[in-house]
């Protein structure tokens, strides 16, 4: 060990802590700015720009995109529909998923990593082929009908619909809301149920108010990572809606690479407004609910 | 040596074990949820039925085709190479940010707060089209200084992949470091432990599950995505979900649910074998 | 926990080896200009100009593999395939510059745009000795007068696809999927395709008006007609038509006459045709469009790309071609040797006749067309 005179400490422990930061940080950022941030500046100066008769970007600086953007209520069917659907597929994700990283969890510790695995295997098949065969399982000649039928019941139509979307879509983002409720709920200590109990509480007492406060940035996490990219999708809503079911993913999928011509420039627009609607909600969200339990 | 065990899991009495087996079937019905489909997938990929959607015998036709076609199975190895390069890379990274995030107050921490979230936030489509953009301009600055003509080829991919996964493995990473115990950390300290004997020896074991989760995502992602594969691939590069999308879009045959089949069995295979060197080195 | 050090060590090791194999083969060498040996031969092919490889960027499954084959045991020149869905995505990757390719099939508007846009090379026909065997009525279209950029590679018709052992009787109009007590009377069993101008294009004709009109009542009424219509279809479909209609999933549909043609006669060996399928061009008018081959221009391998495209119009090539693909041959001296039993379909409506003909209409896609993407994106978000 060095020795260092005391009243050297602050700044040598200062400036170490400095070139650790700077360590840390320093790989991610520079690939975040060079790979990310450097194309979402292209993106926003599509978003000033004017679509060309076929459909490249001509460079000019206008505000048009975004009055179109407010000015057409023809998009504001897609908004709200893609809204209700991704609240309505995080709240089932939540529902479904966080006691299933709780069972998880309390598992047997040579267990628990293969139930973890398990969740996740799934998803490293191709994500249109399991899209596919829940086509199968909801189709009217499907494996849900033919139950149906042999138990004497009518047959449904269950597919292409947009229930038949949600369940795609829950399916799809389970695992995006189960890895982080198993990173917190793992770091959660349950001797403090214990403690709860003890004073009294119930099941749900304790749930409540020991429970969900301490693992509320698992459930945030969780959340955030569920609802974006289902709002963004389109392959689901294509496939199990029959395309029918229009949400803000479809599009933008439109804009960018179906019309004719495609209109970058309105794309980008509409794409920017989205992100930082989105992120500023999600900013509130994580300021309100993790930082006053810090 | 690394060991994070969470103490006495089990907890309380009688009263508890009525709440577990609620767990217990619950997650026996999401298990079921989760492999619905799986199942589906598995079994036509062994029907005679050439349509894929009718029980009609069993062969193993689709799988001898699958082995002979060479475009599909080097799309299958080119994309997990992509997405284990990803998982390392985005893993590594995303984790030091996480901490940094997590340990230290800095100026324009809330900024960085904001930047990590967006890759999260951006549609696919919209982050494809710009890293094509980004790409084909600098590729362009860099033939006018220097006079090398680059294309795009995995590498593009992979760089691309990385950009999105970072901020996935950071928010998950991070969720395992709230309410983490920084008195471990001081006591290390205290004991005399320099700080990267602290990061190996405590910070990083403890934080071990959110890791590994980030990693798992990272991988996941990497592995099934289409669009901004598509956009950012060279030619002559397959890749398996622009592979699969193009042959999907005239017809899901048996031969597409072999090769997801086959995904989902070396996926398995790792499990085991981890699980199986897990249990060597326990002994 | 150190199992799962060893697990993920264990995963990165066996990823390794099975990603080993494959990432050498995917970055082969780039191409180069060297002779490849003989030079002597009869057809006046220059052996000595021809490269080692050539990058072809074409639509998913529209080429049969083993015509590619043949061409590099002929020429000596590995051909390198891939794919695309979407005439805008493949521009935007070329558009980008440096995507690598030599050869892409654009649709006919999207050959306008890109030759506009100053992506292609001009068309060297001097070297195309086969330009005699393609049909002369679909040369100089409007897309490119002259071809002087592109060569007719595949065309198709859009009309109405269905089951003639459901669907009774010879129906002949777009009223079967677009009036609603047709339409209602098959609910959910039929299929329109997910295309903002196929569709919008049938209502058009339905209506009484041009594919191309663009007057804001013809608008209008489009949308009202494509909205109401909207409950009773099952989906929007471009992809697996052919399949559904095959299985009998749907009753009828909207359809690209190699749809239907697939979905009578199978797709190879993946799926078993249906012969109740048949195909009509309706009274009302249908669309004609066609994909062509052209030579992009930052192509390092020009003169390969023309041997290539001149080999797929020998009539023999693009017999074979079009019996795996199932749409039209431009190929005029093609047809005769088709396979009997796609003649036959030829004949029975699934490529127009003389009479069909008059009545079909090609679709302009540019600024004045834009308003399409407003009544598509109306009758979606309904």
């Amino acid at each position: 060990m060095t020795t260092l005179a005391p009243d050297e400490l602050p700044i040598a422990q200062r400036n170490a802590a400095r070139r650790r930061l700077q360590l840390l940080l320093a790989p991610g950022l520079g690939w975040l700015v060079v790979f990310f941030v450097i194309p979402l500046i292209i993106v926003l100066l599509y978003s000033f720009a004017a679509p060309g008769p076929t459909g490249q970007v001509i460079w000019t600086f206008s505000f048009d995109n975004y009055v179109t953007l407010f000015g057409k209520d023809l998009y504001f069917n897609a908004y709200t529909r893609s809204l209700v659907i991704g609240l309505q597929t995080t709240v089932l994700c939540l529902l479904i998923g966080y006691p299933l990283a709780l069972h998880v969890v309390l598992a047997d510790p040579k267990w628990r990593t293969v139930l973890l695995f398990l969740v996740l295997i799934p998803f490293w098949t191709n994500f249109l082929v399991r899209t596919y065969a829940w086509m199968l399982i909801l189709s009217n000649n499907g494996i849900i009908n033919g139950l149906l039928e042999l138990l004497g019941f009518a047959k449904q139509l269950l597919y292409p619909s947009e229930g038949a979307v949600l369940v795609g879509l829950v399916y799809g983002n389970l695992p995006f809301m189960v890895l982080p409720l198993y990173a917190s709920l793992s770091r959660f200590d349950f001797t403090l149920l214990e403690a709860g109990s003890d004073l009294g509480g119930n099941g749900w007492w304790r749930f409540w108010h020991i429970m969900f406060p301490l693992t509320l940035p698992g459930i945030v996490a969780g959340s955030v990572l569920v609802f974006i990219p289902t709002v963004g999708q389109f392959v689901v809503s294509d496939l199990l809606g029959g395309a029918k079911v229009d949400m803000l993913g479809n599009l933008l999928q439109r804009l960018f690479t179906r019309s004719n011509p495609p209109n970058w420039p309105l794309g980008s627009a509409l794409a920017l407004v989205f992100m930082f609607f989105l992120t500023f909600i999600v900013i509130l969200y994580f300021r309100n609910t993790t930082e006053d339990e810090r | 040596m690394i060991d994070f065990s969470v103490s006495n899991r089990t907890v309380g009495g009688e009263r508890h074990t009525v709440g577990r087996r609620v767990l217990g079937a619950h997650a026996w019905l999401t298990y079921i949820f989760l492999y619905a489909p799986i199942v589906v997938l598995v079994l036509f990929s062994f029907t005679k039925d050439s349509f894929g959607v009718r029980w009609t015998g069993f062969t193993f036709d689709w799988y001898v085709r699958l082995f002979n076609d060479t475009r599909m199975m080097r799309a299958a190895g080119n994309t997990l190479w992509v997405a284990l390069v990803t998982t390392i890379v985005a893993t590594v990274m995303g984790t030091l940010m996480a901490i940094a995030m997590e340990r230290y107050r800095f100026r324009g921490r809330g900024g960085l707060d904001a930047l990590l979230y967006l890759p999260i936030v951006i549609p696919e489509i919209v982050m494809a089209l710009a890293l094509l953009a980004f790409f084909s301009f600098s590729f362009g600055i860099i033939e006018s200084i220097t006079g090398v003509t680059l294309r795009m080829n995995i590498w593009t991919v992979i760089m691309s992949h990385v950009a999105f996964c970072i901020s996935f493995v950071v928010v998950v990473v991070r969720a395992s470091l709230k309410g983490f115990d920084m008195r471990l950390e001081e006591a290390a300290a205290d004991l005399g432990a320099d700080p990267r004997t602290i990061f190996w020896r405590v910070t990083l074991p403890l934080i071990m599950p959110g890791v590994i989760g980030g990693a798992l995502l990272a991988f996941t992602l990497s592995l099934d995505d289409f669009i901004i594969s598509f956009f950012t691939v060279g030619p002559g590069t397959n890749l398996l979900p622009v592979e699969v999308y193009g042959r999907v879009k005239r017809a899901v045959t048996p031969a597409i649910n072999a090769i997801s089949t086959l995904m989902l069995v070396l996926s398995m295979l790792l499990i085991f074998l981890s699980q199986f060197v897990q249990r060597r080195a326990n002994r | 926990m150190k199992g799962i050090y060893r697990g993920l060590l264990a995963l990165l090791v066996f990823g390794l080896l099975a990603a080993c194999g494959a990432t050498p083969a995917a970055e082969e060498a780039p191409a180069s200009n060297e002779a490849t040996g003989e030079t002597s031969t009869n057809d006046g092919v220059d052996r000595s100009k021809l490269s080692k490889e050539l990058y072809v960027y074409n639509w998913t499954d529209y080429i049969d593999p083993t015509i590619l084959d043949d061409f590099e045991a002929e020429y000596g020149v590995k051909v390198i395939l891939d794919n695309y869905d979407a005439n805008e995505d493949m521009i935007a990757k070329v558009r980008a510059g440096g995507s690598g390719y030599d050869i892409a099939a654009p649709s006919d508007y999207a050959v306008e745009t890109m030759w506009r846009e100053g992506l292609l090379q001009e068309i060297d026909q001097s070297l195309l000795p086969n330009l005699k065997h393609i049909e002369p009525s679909l040369l100089n279209k409007y897309f490119d007068e002259g071809n002087k950029y592109s060569v007719p590679y595949m065309y198709g018709i859009t009309g109405i696809a269905y089951n003639k052992s459901i669907i009774t009787g010879t129906p002949d109009s777009w009223s079967l999927i677009m009036d609603a007590a047709s339409a209602s009377q098959y609910k959910g069993q039929f299929s329109v395709l997910d295309d903002e101008r196929e569709v919008p294009g049938a209502a058009l004709r339905y209506l009484g008006y041009s594919l191309n009109e663009t007057s804001p009542e013809a608008m209008q009424k489009v949308q009202e007609l494509l909205i109401a219509q909207k409950e009773f279809v099952a989906a929007y479909n471009s992809s697996d038509v052919n399949r559904k209609l095959a299985s009998g999933e749907y009753v009828m549909a909207q359809a690209w006459s190699g749809q239907a043609m697939q979905a009578r006669n199978g797709l190879g060996d993946e799926f078993a045709g249906n012969p109740d399928i048949a195909f009509f061009i309706p009274k009302e008018g249908g669309m004609i469009w066609m994909d062509n081959m052209v030579i992009l221009k930052d192509s390092p391998n020009a003169y390969t790309a023309h041997v290539f495209i001149n080999y797929l119009s020998r009539p023999e090539v693009a017999a074979k071609n079009t019996d795996y693909i199932g749409y039209l041959t431009p190929n005029k001296d093609a047809i005769e040797l088709l396979d009997p039993t796609v003649r036959a379909l030829y004949a029975e409506g699934f490529a127009p006749d003389a009479e069909v003909v008059k009545r079909l209409e090609w679709a302009v896609r540019n600024e004045t067309t834009a308003v399409f993407s407003d009544v598509w994106t109306a009758v979606k978000g309904e």
